[in-house]
């Protein structure tokens, strides 16, 4: 264990660490753009300068291993005009972009010229150009002037997707990211590239020019495209979800994710929403808000025997929503008729070795463990059957948020039309169930950004993920479903203020307040 | 609340004060009776008084040479406004070396306060405050300017251009 000084702190370290890991240990920041932690280190920027007591020069902090003993230091006045210099190579060619650039808000060479640039540039040769709105491939856009050749998606593509598409072709300033001859950046893992690209050169098409970043809140939760449950970052402001990013996470997804986990984002938004509850009768369509659908519907579930009553899960809720809906079902209806709506069982164990699985659902493990509890052991062809003879009348249904991996969505409705009610709580619009005729409860239900709660992913690691907010706020949860399918009420708890005076009204602006707007009124002023 | 009474001796003299009052009045009616050329006044909806070219009035749009918009939707202007009255959605151009548009451009004028915040934020100059001070509209549809409005209105007469213009910065190497 060799212990070092990093700016004057002590900090230990584990043997073969090289000084830019030690230094995110310690926290101290340093510039880094083709070093990254998941990839090999290339030591092609030039940026993370640091100066060793004992050397002349300064050196990289990425590829230089930490000894016993060793000075380290990167805030002397001789690293920041390397790192100065270092810049200006960088922006030789680089072209001011940055109002046409997604990148701008999150650039490292935009946050760099901030911290040490801020110079007349000294150039008097005319830039380089190149070749600006490059098609990669089907979810890919390089714009070759702004690349400042780190190679970090080339090295993705060699060490991680293994696909090898991208390359570094022609010498010098000339020398260009692309592809090899006719072959696309086509693999399911290629958005990545975009994520780690420090500057703007490689764009998202599905992102691209939606919103720029500096309007978009995040928050971590869980992915639910699969059932690898992938720690992500969601992107949202109140027009709604915009991009996906993976975090890291060492025992699930490392520092990468899927393409199609990126797509999550989508069924969530309000134009792809069930926004009211619809319920259909022998006079037609009515439209409910979700609550009162739901009460509507208890009165049908009072009136059938628990015989006749069955509950179909789908495996893309959380643990405590189908705990809290089965138990409803076996402890009020008494019935231990709940089946497991499996969506592509052929493919259900199927793995690419880095982080796709066949099972697109992100809580199997959550269900069958919810299920065993209860002693449920029903199967699909029992619920065929019973619907084929007329045994089960009513049948409860929690729906896909995630449609698109459903392939036999429609299919299954046909099937589940025949019972002769059928309530369908469902996240997202489809026509198939609008198509249905017969006794009907459409209901609205929140998305897993939504809701707090815990998914358990294929290697049985429970996952408790927190709400990122409100995009339908009538949508009920499984739980509030099931309590009011069961007949009770809902509560809502109130939320205490609890720092405010009893004497107070809740809006009143306090005198402190007043004064302090008061000062920034009157300074404005002079 | 206390009023101010002047009794003084002086007060009482009012009426020199009203004539030399209605003097003026007098004055000004026979030098504009005879003199109407110097009138200080305007008939206002057909006179309209212009103010000098710096004045921070109504927005444009400004063009490129070949009349399409210089906006590359780049939001500073959305970002930097405190009255948060504009409104953009970018799209991708056809052009590659265009590459990013607005495809609507929208200020809501009842909440702009001409602080031309929006002007100063533009990186490439695509938003101005023009000399216009008028903002009359038969209803609230019309105090929201269109992307249209903004860069082609009548008075504009086809557009205002800037004088940096794309093409050249390209064939200069900038």
């Amino acid at each position: 264990m060799p212990k070092c000084t990093i700016n004057g702190k002590e900090v230990e370290v584990k043997e073969g660490t090289s000084i830019i890991e030690a230094m995110q240990q310690s926290g101290d920041r340093i510039a880094h753009y083709c070093w990254h932690p998941g990839l090999s280190v290339a030591g092609v920027c030039r940026l993370c300068m640091v100066e060793i007591e004992g050397n002349p020069r300064v050196q990289i902090a990425c590829n230089t291993m930490v000894t016993e003993g060793m000075k380290i230091n990167n805030t002397s006045e001789k690293v920041r005009d390397a790192v100065k210099w270092g810049l200006d190579f960088h922006l030789i060619n680089h072209p001011l972009d940055c109002p046409i650039c997604d990148q701008a808000g999150e650039c490292g060479l935009q946050d760099q010229y901030m911290e040490y640039g801020k110079y007349d540039p000294e150039m008097a040769e005319h830039k380089q150009k190149k070749h600006k709105v490059v098609d990669l491939g089907p979810t890919v856009v390089l714009d070759s002037e702004r690349c400042i050749l780190c190679s970090r998606c080339v090295r993705f593509t060699e060490e991680v997707s293994k696909t090898n598409e991208l390359g570094l072709f022609n010498r010098g300033d000339r020398t260009e990211i692309g592809t090899h001859d006719g072959m696309p950046l086509d693999n399911k893992y290629s958005l990545n590239t975009v994520d780690i690209c420090p500057v703007g050169a490689l764009t998202s098409k599905d992102f691209r020019f939606r919103q720029r970043v500096w309007y978009l809140k995040d928050a971590e939760t869980i992915c639910n495209g699969c059932s690898t449950g992938c720690n992500v970052k969601v992107y949202y402001n109140k027009e709604g979800f915009f991009r996906v990013k993976p975090v890291y996470n060492e025992k699930v997804n490392g520092y990468w994710m899927c393409d199609e986990g990126r797509d999550i984002y989508k069924f969530v938004n309000r134009e792809h929403r069930l926004l009211k509850a619809q319920v259909r009768n022998a006079s037609g369509w009515t439209e409910m808000t979700a609550g009162a659908a739901a009460k509507n519907a208890s009165e049908v579930l009072k009136n059938t025997s628990g015989d006749s009553l069955a509950l179909v899960l789908t495996a893309q809720y959380t643990v405590e929503e189908f705990d809290a809906i089965v138990s409803t079902f076996v402890n009020e209806f008494k019935t231990k008729k709940v089946f497991f709506w499996i969506n592509n069982k052929e493919t259900f164990d199927s793995f690419d070795g880095l982080l796709l699985r066949g099972d697109k659902n992100p809580n199997t493990k959550g269900l069958l463990k919810v299920l065993e509890k209860h002693g449920i052991t029903a199967t699909w062809a029992d619920l065929s059957q019973g619907i084929a003879s007329g045994s089960i009348k009513t049948v409860v249904v929690a729906g896909p948020e995630n449609q698109v991996v459903f392939p036999d969505f429609a299919e299954r409705v046909k099937e589940l039309s025949k019972a002769h009610n059928l309530i369908w709580l469902q996240a997202g619009k489809n026509d198939a169930l609008m198509a249905l005729a017969g006794n009907v409860w459409l209901i609205p239900t929140k998305t897993f950004v939504e809701k707090d709660g815990t998914f358990i992913n294929q290697a049985g690691l429970e996952q408790k993920f927190k709400k990122v907010t409100t995009v339908v706020s009538e949508a009920l949860t499984l739980t509030e479903a099931a309590l009011l399918l069961a007949g009770k009420n809902l509560a809502i708890p109130t939320t205490a203020q609890p720092f405010m005076p009893t004497n107070q009204r809740a809006d009143q602006v306090e005198l402190e307040a007043r004064k302090k707007n008061e000062f920034v009124f009157r300074r404005g002023s002079l | 609340m206390s009023v101010m009474q002047n009794n003084s001796e002086k007060s009482k003299w009012y009426l020199p004060g009203v004539l030399g009052g209605l003097s003026i009045t007098m004055k000004h009616l026979l030098k504009n009776l005879f003199n109407q050329k110097k009138m200080m006044t305007l008939n206002y909806p057909e006179e309209k008084y212009e103010y000098s070219p710096r004045f921070k009035g109504n927005h444009v749009l400004t063009v490129k040479k070949d009349g399409s918009l210089r906006c590359t939707a780049c939001m500073l202007c959305a970002t930097n406004c405190p009255a948060e009255c504009i409104k953009i959605t970018a799209a991708e151009h056809n052009d590659p070396s265009v590459e990013k548009y607005p495809i609507s451009y929208e200020i809501d004028i009842l909440r702009c306060v001409f602080c031309g915040f929006c002007e100063e934020a533009c990186p490439v100059d695509a938003i101005r405050l023009g000399p216009e001070w008028q903002t009359p509209a038969v209803n609230g549809a019309n105090f929201i300017y269109d992307i249209n409005y903004l860069a082609y209105r009548p008075n504009l007469k086809g557009g205002i251009q800037t004088h940096v213009d794309d093409e050249e910065r390209n064939k200069a190497g900038i």
